[in-house]
């Protein structure tokens, strides 16, 4: 072994894909023990370099060396071998299997063909005391909250005995209480020797737990920073290229009359008995940003499902602008008065093998001036269009005629922002309108919610990310298992109190909500 | 000046077609090499033979017959080129059928029970319409019926022709509706509604009085519609191409193809539709109706299907074996390879129709001139068929090529896409 501080090496690495360069001459090196975050934008190229480490993609050139030994990684068997383990961002754990069965997975010792449960059972055990990951080994996956499955996945890696691990976007589905444990859990692992490669685009979290950091920009390296040597500010500006504004400027809110009118809302579950949404009432008024906050998985999406007519309420009342919309059509409430960021922008919010300007039109195509007795006026269309791409900047290959599919997923965003913005309803239903967007991105789309607020229109934001809530909400909802379970204002309430409401551990009653 | 062949390449359709015209090369290429084999293997064939072969899958509808010396000859064929384009009219309106489900999503394998709906309601709607002075209205008067009222000829033509359209849609909506309303499946409503219309078909002219009983070797057979004297007129084409069977169905095929392609590319209705088909929670989120849509785009497509059926029994040419009906109209199925050889394009489906029905010729050719038999060009199609699938494999590589070749370092690569497809692939590697 060559004496060298680092554990993993990947030096110059260049992966081309047809017509772009995912990693153009990109070093990382991880030291032995450290946290190293690894920060980027959407298409910066982290999932990239990752598969590359990971045997997934051959680069083109560049090489990568183990403990200052170059390997060959030529799939993901090889990195396993080598020690190398990933926490994925969705969990791959099999939901109707114990804890345990899930840990040995894949890695079962055997004698004769039947599986040696007592000695890795006390492998697990001392490893989850070793370093704090105290789970029930014994519960079934399905029955245990999202932050045990997360240390789940990393028993996995450390039953393996993975030496490097890596953490996809490891924050997404967490509460701020469980975010705490995990940086303290990737504290204690780095302590015991593991080296930590951790991806994210949150700022906060890596200043709060990384040694380095290394940044990087379409596909190019920026850089490597120590932590304790930078700012939140300077990393943002590696990261996008610019200065960006991180919080936005509004002033406070002058709400006005009622727009929507939501009273004892019951959605029933898809999936269980129980209601997905249960007795939900709430007033949103112009002027004003309503945030309901939440835990995916909360009643939120089929809280707006209703609301927006995809799905049918079960019961309760729904009144915009004074009309009762409970059991009207889509294009009814879209008409009405209602318009709708979807939480899904390729499921619901484009129709992806149209064009960007077949997009545009996509709930107005049968408005008089965009069809003659039927027949589409493609010039009407077409200049709707580019007005709408050059007043909202949104950035495509070839303009109006661009495949949606093919752009970039901000634009999309963008794309959809502008048509929802520009149909000038007084009531915008905005679900997770930043999701999976990089800075630069989400700081246009959150000027434009606080302009349409300021313009008077009623914004109701559905939102997962608690910086989001805070940082441009005028009055803050919480749900928690299909119901509102209070109800704040953003200037009074800390993070760790939302969070608290979030998991379920305090609620407000009625008359406290009403105060 | 700019070389306009690039710019042209660039174009999606441009690529479609060329990827179609891969497919049927290949297609052509494998139908030569089995010509080889068998023809080497045959000592009654010799090489000689295989060439001949050759020249007949190629040329096919220019082969006029041999010599006194015995090569073959070629030239126009006005007889091959006439049927070419009978036979190719059904094919085209099946094809058609299945290509508008397509762009709603859905697929189509009903078509032949919305066929068989088709040549029932035209059968019996062409046969029992008399009209003044037909042999049928003869026939009965020797037998002693009369008839109270009597139609013009182009009213009962127009009636079947309509009916049969009716009919089709009627028997495409079915499936349509239960995908709509209770989220079955089409492709399972499909195939039993299809075994539905062959034996309900069967029953109806069973019970019929439209059973051949003028001819007495014919009684397995319904008559033809020119027993009641409507058929297809030949608008010239006859005098254009002598001896063969081809008449004005043909135009109306292309005339029904351009009027597809306009609904879809045109209209807010075809805009509708292929939002649906391309994403069904988009288009519902836009407030489209999408139960409405599939339920219509599946009695276009049956329309299409039964129009097929009208346009075939109406020329007059052919008679309808009902007895022991067993099996289902192969010219249903031929319109999914239609339309996967029109990568779905309407007026793509004219060519592809056309085409498949040339190969059809040629086979008949084959059987006549040399000692091959038929099923070659039966494996040619299948060859094609199963590259039509890979089209748009095969439009992608010429993708890939183009995009090279330019070497824009433009992201066009949506990252989130490409994250899905990071773990779509890791997953797989887990396994």
């Amino acid at each position: 072994m060559a004496d060298t501080p680092y554990v993993i090496e990947m030096l110059h690495i260049t992966k081309e894909f047809p017509g772009i360069k995912a990693n153009d001459d990109i070093t990382l090196q991880l030291k032995k023990g450290e946290i190293h975050a690894l920060l980027g934008e959407n298409g910066a190229g982290k999932s990239t370099l990752m598969s590359v480490l990971f045997g997934l993609y051959q680069p083109e050139e560049g090489m990568i060396k183990k403990d200052g030994v170059e390997v060959k990684i030529n799939n993901p068997n090889d990195a396993t071998a080598l020690h190398i383990g990933m926490v994925h961002q969705h969990f791959k754990l099999i939901d109707v299997y114990t804890v345990m069965d899930n840990i040995i997975l894949g890695a079962e010792d055997t004698t004769f063909g039947f599986l040696k449960k007592k000695q890795a059972r006390e492998k697990v055990k001392a490893l989850s005391q070793k370093y704090g990951l105290l789970v029930d080994l014994d519960a079934k996956v399905e029955d245990i909250t999202v932050g045990m499955q997360q240390r789940v996945e990393i028993l996995k890696m450390l039953y393996r005995d993975n030496e490097v691990l890596i953490f996809d976007e490891p924050t997404a589905v967490l509460t701020p209480q469980e975010i705490e444990e995990l940086m303290q859990i990737m504290k204690g692992l780095a302590a015991e020797g593991k080296s930590i490669l951790f991806i994210t685009h949150k700022l906060n979290e890596i200043m709060a737990v990384s040694d380095r950091v290394t940044v990087l920009r379409k596909g190019r390296y920026i850089g490597t920073v120590e932590t304790r040597e930078t700012t939140k500010e300077e990393l943002s500006r590696m990261m996008v290229g610019r200065p960006v504004q991180l919080v936005v400027d509004k002033e406070d809110a002058v709400p006005g009359e009622d727009v929507l009118k939501v009273s004892n809302l019951r959605v029933a579950s898809k999936l269980y008995k129980r209601d997905a949404v249960h007795n939900v009432s709430f007033t949103a008024r112009a002027g004003e940003i309503l945030c309901i906050a939440g835990i995916d998985g909360n009643g939120q999406t089929e809280l707006v499902y209703a609301l927006t007519g995809l799905e049918k309420a079960a019961g309760g009342k729904v009144e915009l602008c004074g009309r009762d919309i409970t059991s009207a059509s889509v294009r009814d409430r879209s008409n009405c008065g209602m318009s709708h960021i979807p939480e899904d922008r390729h499921k619901h919010g484009l129709i992806l093998d149209y064009t960007l300007e077949q997009n545009m039109v996509l709930q107005k195509y049968m408005e008089p001036r965009f069809h003659n007795h039927g027949f589409i006026r493609f010039e009407a269309v077409r200049e709707y269009a580019q007005q709408l791409i050059d007043q909202y900047d949104v950035r495509s290959g070839q303009g109006p005629v661009t495949v949606a599919r093919s752009m970039s997923g901000g634009n999309q965003q963008k794309a959809i922002v502008a048509r929802e913005i520009d149909r000038d309803k007084p009531l915008i239903v905005a679900v997770q309108p930043t999701r999976g967007l990089d800075v630069g991105a989400i700081e246009y789309i959150h000027k434009q919610l606080v302009a349409q607020r300021d313009a008077g229109k009623a914004v109701l934001l559905v939102s997962l990310e608690l910086d989001e809530v805070m940082n441009l909400s005028d009055r803050i909802l919480v749900m928690y298992e299909g119901e509102i379970v209070g109800e704040f204002d953003p200037k009074q309430v800390t993070v760790e109190e939302l969070g608290l409401y979030m998991a379920g551990a305090k609620r407000q009653n009625k008359e406290e909500q009403e105060q | 000046m700019k070389n306009p062949l690039p710019s042209l390449l660039k174009k999606d359709g441009t690529r479609s077609v060329l990827a179609s015209l891969i497919s049927v090369l290949i297609g052509l290429l494998a139908g030569g090499i089995m010509i080889l084999i068998v023809g080497a293997a045959t000592a009654t064939i010799g090489m000689k033979g295989v060439w001949d072969g050759i020249r007949i899958v190629l040329l096919g509808i220019f082969t006029t017959g041999r010599d006194a010396a015995g090569s073959l000859t070629f030239g126009f064929n006005p007889n091959a080129i006439g049927n070419m384009l009978f036979n190719a009219t059904p094919v085209i309106l099946t094809g058609l059928s299945v290509a508008i489900a397509f762009k709603t999503g859905l697929f189509n394998i009903g078509a032949p029970g919305q066929y068989l709906a088709g040549t029932a309601a035209t059968l019996f709607i062409a046969l029992s319409m008399p009209v003044e002075g037909s042999e049928m209205v003869k026939w009965y008067a020797s037998q002693g019926v009369e008839f109270a009222v009597t139609f013009p000829q182009w009213v009962v033509w127009v009636a079947a022709f309509l009916g049969g359209m009716a009919a089709g849609a009627v028997w495409g909506a079915i499936p349509g509706l239960l995908k709509a309303l209770l989220n079955i499946n089409e492709v399972i409503a499909c195939i039993m509604t299809n075994w539905i219309a062959a034996n309900l078909v069967t029953w109806a002219f069973e019970v019929s009085k439209l059973k051949n009983v003028v001819e007495g070797t014919k009684t397995g057979y319904i008559y033809k519609t020119t027993f009641n004297g409507v058929a297809t007129p030949k608008l010239g084409l006859d005098k254009l191409l002598p001896g063969s069977q081809v008449n004005g169905g043909i135009l109306i095929a292309i005339l029904l193809a351009v009027v597809v392609f306009i609904i879809i590319n045109k209209t807010t209705f075809g805009y509708e539709l292929k939002a649906c088909g391309s994403n069904r929670y988009g288009a519902r989120y836009a407030g489209i109706k999408d139960r409405r849509n599939i339920v219509l785009s599946m009695a276009i497509a049956g329309s299409l299907a039964g129009a097929a059926a009208s346009l075939y029994w109406l020329s007059g040419n052919t008679e309808f074996f009902w007895n022991t009906y067993q099996s289902l109209p192969a010219v249903g199925f031929n319109g999914i390879p239609v339309a996967l050889l029109a990568s779905n394009h309407p007026i793509g489906v004219i060519f592809a129709g056309v085409f498949m029905s040339m190969l059809d010729i040629a086979g008949l050719q084959l059987t006549n001139l040399t000692a091959y038999n038929e099923y070659i060009t039966d494996v040619i199609i299948a060859v094609i068929v199963y590259l039509a699938a890979f089209s748009l494999l095969i439009k992608t590589l010429l993708k890939g090529r183009r995009k090279k070749q330019e070497a824009v370092p433009q992201p066009v690569v949506d990252p989130e896409e490409a994250k899905i497809e990071l773990q779509k692939e890791m997953e797989a590697a887990d396994q």
